[in-house]
């Protein structure tokens, strides 16, 4: 029963997630990969991870997804016109298919297989505390972010704000941009449009 | 119950190891671009001067603080730092001091351009000062989880970066087309993590380990079953994630376009930096983790090595614009570099500090190019051919002479520093047996020589071309002393390294 339900939501992961690439529709796509993000929630779940399973869906499913329906939204993207690959593309990615498929195929024949041996019993932790209880509950994620991962923690930090300086880098609107010789905030704002 | 006093027992363990004072160079400068951002909001008037001043000063002093503890202190004795997140290594202090020096040159050839033109000027300097420090980090980091995060937060910043020159069409482009293609190289990289944490994380395995993100126990893992499948495509795709940094063959494609687009400064940045970035994490790579799987990384990155050379410099020839040559030609001096990290993975030790030797001989070579490049720019900054600098040797005697210095140490002319830089990785190359490498990288500097000197007889021995008049057109180019000062500095730093290499030249 339990491989069942892994391999259902594997299926929905996978076609989704393949959907949101192939669909011309950007709204379709975004869709799609709420479903997406709901099968590997699912997957969560079937490992016991409960906590994870509850944050992709508050996360990506929920607030990831509604901003991105809001930028598609906003930018009023119409139905892209179907781009026909030349042949080049369709050869070069033909031959990169192959030799991937190639190697695959190759390193799996010949390495010696890994599935084979059973699953090893879940480790002890010490302290006799339930070992899946203890690796899920919401607080060892706390605990494990301020002590053992304090420090990409705090660069995780940084990061973001490198993100919303760039924000503001990219898209403050300039004052006091009229002296001779350079463009004025008009031409900035006309060439931002041509470009998108 | 014992649940909580379980957790609060890891949770000490774990606490002890995180020494914050061993990381105080990186948590200046993120301090100092706190500051920087702090100074623009409440300097007034004074913050033309006052950001770009605070941001080089503070980084020259950092410089000199750690430049001084240099070698005083053995990085091994520190112990475990932050849970094995953190691994001091000399190479690793001595590439601090490399990241530091390249992000005062890119502020300083940021002053130069941000003075042209009409843009926001001080997030530039934030910006830089957040990446060099997660560089740092990222030179030193130890598991794939902190090495993540630090490129992250400086593949991030580049994209802004990139995309600075935001009233320039092909800066725009530059940013998207890195943002696109760093999202799939970092999608790329993280699948090989995840499998490689994955195969050393079963337990039906031998010596498999709890923490397997970290390089130590992913080496005794690797070590253990160099046969698993999973690790080997995980370790391949690691690989492929780390050579779109360093541009080598396959994930160059990038390079031309972005190189072009962004600012020079930054153009700068990507070239030393970023490249640099990509090199040390190679050499904690393969010497760390990965050593164990030499029989498939050799192969792999000699052919790597072979392609990127001849690709480099044959699609450098025919570039006219000079920012498009640096791009190109810098594909070309990664796969020099390459050559030295496969002689290291053939056991030649010194081959890590020839390729960082090589790092910072590219750093101060290229630093001269593109502080005259920063100089001959005019408002339209992607615009620079290999024309605007006809018969620069008359209009400019000063800059000619500098870019004739740069160029000759980036196309390894003898005295010059480029050349024992390419001299110490040909001997590491040569004592690791890759012959067949070696003759490649010869041919590649042979014909690197045609498009650099190509550039140079514009600046010198062009006669002028252009109808009457078109000279008077032309600005006076203007070189204030502090910048003389800067790029007669690097000049002179490049004519001494290929004299005398300290330290460095003992060992071979």
């Amino acid at each position: 029963m339990h491989d069942f339900f892994f391999y259902l939501f594997s299926a929905l992961t996978v076609l989704t997630a393949l959907l949101v690439v192939l669909c011309p529709n950007a709204v379709n796509s975004a869709v799609f990969m709420i479903v997406s993000f709901v099968g590997t929630a699912a997957l969560f779940l079937l490992l016991d991870a409960f906590f994870l399973a509850i944050l992709q869906v508050l996360v990506y499913a929920g607030a990831v997804m509604v901003l991105f329906l809001f930028i598609i939204m906003l930018l009023d993207v119409e139905r892209s016109s179907r781009v026909r690959p030349d042949v080049v593309t369709v050869v070069a990615a033909s031959v990169a298919v192959l030799l991937l498929a190639f190697g695959m195929g190759y390193l799996f024949l010949t390495g010696h297989d890994a599935t084979a041996a059973t699953m090893a019993a879940v480790p002890q932790v010490p302290g006799g505390a339930n070992p899946m209880e203890y690796a899920t509950a919401s607080r060892a994620f706390g605990y494990g972010l301020f002590t053992k991962y304090m420090l990409p923690f705090q660069v995780a930090g940084f990061l973001l704000l490198v993100a919303m300086v760039g924000v503001i880098v990219l898209s403050k609107r300039l004052t006091g941009s009229n002296e001779a010789g350079k463009p004025s905030a008009q031409e900035i704002r006309e060439s931002e449009v041509s470009q998108s | 119950m014992n649940h909580s006093e379980l957790l609060t027992q890891l949770s000490e363990q774990y606490v002890s190891t995180n020494q914050w004072c061993a990381l105080w160079p990186e948590i200046a400068l993120a301090l100092l671009a706190v500051l920087v951002l702090l100074i623009d909001l409440f300097a007034g008037r004074l913050r033309a001067r006052a950001v770009p001043f605070a941001a080089i000063a503070g980084q020259v002093v950092i410089f000199a603080v750690l430049l001084g503890k240099l070698g005083t202190c053995d990085p091994a004795d520190s112990g475990l730092l932050f849970s094995g997140m953190i691994l001091p290594t000399t190479l690793s202090e001595v590439m601090r001091l490399f990241f530091l020096l390249a992000s005062i040159l890119v502020c300083w050839l940021g002053m130069l351009y941000l003075r042209k033109q009409d843009l926001p000027r001080m997030e530039f300097y934030c910006l830089t000062l957040i990446v060099t420090a997660a560089l740092m980090l990222l030179g030193q980091s130890s598991n794939f989880v902190m090495l993540f995060v630090a490129l992250e937060t400086v593949t991030i910043g580049f994209y802004i970066l990139v995309s600075y020159g935001r009233n320039s069409i092909f800066s725009l482009e530059g940013g998207l087309k890195y943002l696109v293609l760093g999202g799939t190289s970092t999608a790329i990289l993280l699948f090989g993590i995840v499998l490689l944490y994955g195969a050393a994380g079963d337990p039906s395995l031998p010596v498999h380990s709890g923490d397997s993100l970290n390089f130590l126990a992913l080496e005794q893992f690797l070590a253990a079953n160099p046969n698993n499948v999973l690790a080997k495509v995980g370790m391949v795709l690691v690989l492929c994630g780390v050579c779109f940094k360093i541009g080598a063959v396959p994930f160059q494609i990038w390079i031309p376009d972005v190189y072009q687009g962004a600012p020079t400064p930054v153009t700068a940045f990507l070239a030393v930096s970023s490249k640099a970035a990509g090199f040390i994490v190679l050499i904690n790579l393969v010497t760390g983790p990965f050593g164990p799987m030499a029989s498939l990384t050799v192969p792999l990155l000699s052919a790597i090595t072979v392609v990127t050379i001849l690709f480099g410099n044959l699609t450098a020839l025919g570039q006219r614009n000079v920012k498009r040559v640096m791009g190109l030609s810098g594909i070309a001096h990664a796969g020099y570099l390459l050559l030295g990290i496969v002689a290291l993975i053939q056991g030649v030790e010194l081959a890590a500090w020839a390729v960082i030797f090589y790092l910072f001989t590219y750093l101060f070579g290229s630093f001269t190019v593109f502080g005259v490049m920063s100089h001959l720019a005019g408002p339209d900054d992607e615009n620079q051919e290999v024309d605007h600098y006809v018969n620069l040797a008359r209009r400019q005697p000063f800059l000619a002479g500098v870019l004739a210095i740069g160029l000759g140490s980036l196309a390894g002319i003898p005295p010059l520093a480029g050349f024992i830089g390419k001299v110490f990785l040909f001997v590491v190359a040569f004592q690791a047996n890759l012959y067949l490498l070696l003759g490649v990288a010869i041919l590649g500097v042979v014909i690197s020589i045609y498009y650099y000197f190509g550039w140079m007889r514009e600046a010198f021995f062009q006669e002028q071309t252009w109808p009457e008049g078109k000279e008077e057109q032309l600005a006076p180019i203007k070189v204030c002393l502090p910048h003389k000062v800067a790029m007669a500095a690097l000049a002179i730093i490049t004519v001494l390294l290929g004299i005398y290499q300290g330290g460095f030249g003992g060992g071979f």
